[in-house]
């Protein structure tokens, strides 16, 4: 067919032997083998002979005789002793001619370069899932954080609105304290809450012409409920709201006021309470005590070293019990002389080292002269929060000055 | 004895030699080894009292650049197409040779084996499109060639549908 003299024709046979190890074999239309030849062992076929069935011999026969098509090409083709061949059919009349010719070197560089592109392609989508599951984690990490912004604005909104009307309440209960007073007593105060709203409050004022109340409330606890409660006693005590009570007898004031205030109607809250009551004629003052501190009479002038002097008094907090009873003191006003009445938060402080302020530091304070133009109330704050070190007082701070 | 050629085509990278390997000569080795060109392999079954030859062709994978050559499936009575369970185009590149073959050869039977079933956490499979292939007449197993589950039974499976 390549017309070629048949010297070439078989040097160019021996080449191709020589280079592809030719192993043939012919089955007949009974599929028998009718010829074996070439280097078959190079392809671990050696023992195959003429007469036996091809495809019990030959696995790879199996489906494919008789041929469809001819010729026909089976490439790389992993032979039994482990070499690579490429697998020629022939149809020659009823009879089908196997040619066999090694490619096991193509094969393995085939193999060698398959088998890197494989390798990276591999890779790179193993780095391409990698990447999408990040980006997914990214994008439900961002809604989270875009949901948790959305609710801190809505919380903020919340703690706004409420910081907005605990400010309004804190304007109203102060609204409710009363001025201080330049004559005929001079009676001034501070009042510093702990929180915005605190479970101090305080009063005073003429029950007629001679006689002049005076009290202090501090509820157990803080915030709201107390200042509630606190606010609601102070307002009971100015506007003399106990039914069949002498406003200027301290005990009897004390006994209705835990008559109306009894802590299981009052949201389980109680206070202390300091009711006094001034006689401008005789100079007396009369006083009780639900649970409170005591009052503290200085005596002397403002600008001198003064005495001081408790007017105790005893009593249980208002709430805590229908039956309790209370007692009534009495003592006199020299003039001059300043009166005190304080809720312990005023005395109460905890310095930096864990210590607490004894009340003797502080009675002392409260005996100290005052000079002229500065404040005796304003020196005990700045004391207070002095001994306290840095951040607010953890009580609230309420202290009454009644000067004669 | 009977003999039967069963053939193994998927995309490439998703076992089929494992696979081969596993049923064969019952071993797994993790080191990827890719196919260039056939390897062929027997294995004599036994279904009900008689016994069965399957020849077993592993076809080199699918990819890109080259396709399955159908060539090798003259003369096969049936097929194995096989499903990286980690990678879901794999099932689409199935589903692409189950048509290629149905064009070439006619309908033969097939069973469908979504491997690397001990890989839980990768399992990319969209269950939908599984479910869609199924109500097309494909016919799933789950099967590792790492830990053997299912190997065996889904080649014996497919033995005793040529069987019949």
């Amino acid at each position: 067919m390549l017309h070629l003299p048949a010297q070439i024709s078989d040097s160019l046979m021996l080449l191709v032997h020589g280079q592809r190890v030719l192993a043939h074999l012919a089955v007949d239309d009974a599929q028998k083998l009718v010829h074996a030849g070439g280097d078959l062992a190079h392809y671990g076929l050696d023992g195959i002979q003429p007469g036996d069935a091809a495809c019990e011999r030959i696995s790879f026969l199996e489906g494919l005789l008789p041929l469809a098509e001819s010729p026909f090409l089976l490439r790389s083709m992993e032979m039994p002793s482990g070499r690579v061949a490429d697998v020629h059919f022939f149809a020659d009349g009823s009879t089908v001619w196997i040619v066999l010719l090694d490619v096991t070197t193509e094969h393995d560089e085939a193999q060698r370069v398959q088998q890197k592109a494989y390798d990276m392609t591999l890779l790179s989508q193993r780095e391409a899932r990698l990447i999408e599951q990040l980006e997914a984690a990214n994008q439900e990490l961002r809604r989270a954080h875009r949901e948790l912004a959305e609710s801190r604005e809505a919380l903020q909104r919340t703690h706004d609105r409420l910081q907005q009307e605990l400010r309004e309440a804190e304007r109203y209960v102060r609204a409710m304290l009363p001025a201080p007073l330049s004559g005929p007593m001079a009676v001034d105060w501070r009042f510093v809450p702990s929180t915005e709203l605190g479970g101090d409050s305080f009063g005073y004022h003429w029950i007629d012409a001679e006689h002049f109340a005076l009290y202090l409330i501090d509820v157990c606890g803080h915030g709201v409920g107390a200042a509630l409660l606190s606010v609601a006693v102070a307002d009971t005590l100015r506007s003399e709201a106990l039914p069949r009570t002498d406003f200027r007898r301290p005990a009897e004031v004390l006994a209705a006021l835990n008559q109306a205030y009894q802590m299981e109607r009052h949201g389980e809250l109680f206070c202390t309470v300091w009711y006094g009551v001034y006689h401008r004629g005789t100079g007396s003052l009369r006083y009780a005590s639900a649970g409170h501190p005591p009052a503290m009479l200085v005596s002397g002038p403002r600008d001198a070293a003064g005495e001081c002097l408790a007017l105790k008094a005893s009593g249980p907090c208002i709430g805590i019990s229908p039956v309790a009873r209370y007692g009534e003191e009495q003592c006199s006003l020299p003039s001059p002389a300043r009166l005190f009445v304080f809720s312990d938060g005023t005395y109460e402080i905890t310095r930096p080292d864990g210590s607490m302020l004894a009340f003797s530091d502080f009675t002392e304070m409260l005996a100290r002269p005052v000079r002229e133009g500065q404040s005796g109330l304003d020196s005990l704050l700045e004391f207070a929060r002095e001994m306290h070190g840095p951040g607010v007082l953890e009580d609230d701070f309420t202290i009454i000055e009644m000067a004669l | 004895m009977l003999q039967k050629k069963i053939c193994l085509l998927g995309a490439f990278g998703v076992g089929k030699t494992s696979l081969v390997r596993r049923y064969v000569d019952t071993i797994f080795s993790d080191a990827y080894l890719t196919t260039v060109g056939v390897k062929i392999d027997k294995k004599i079954v036994t279904i009900g009292t008689e016994p069965l030859s399957l020849i077993l062709w592993d076809i080199a994978g699918e990819d890109e650049m080259s396709a399955v050559r159908l060539s090798y499936l003259r003369g096969a009575a049936g097929y194995l197409l096989v499903v990286d369970g980690t990678r879901a185009e794999t099932l689409e590149t199935a589903a692409s040779i189950q048509t290629r073959v149905t064009a070439e050869i006619g309908k033969i039977p097939f069973l469908t084996l979504l491997n690397k079933a001990d890989l839980k956490e990768e399992w990319a499979l969209p269950a939908q499109r599984l479910e869609t292939l199924e109500g097309a007449g494909w016919t799933f197993r789950r099967t590792s060639a790492k830990t053997g589950e299912s190997v065996e039974a889904s080649f014996e499976d497919l033995a005793a549908l040529l069987a019949r």
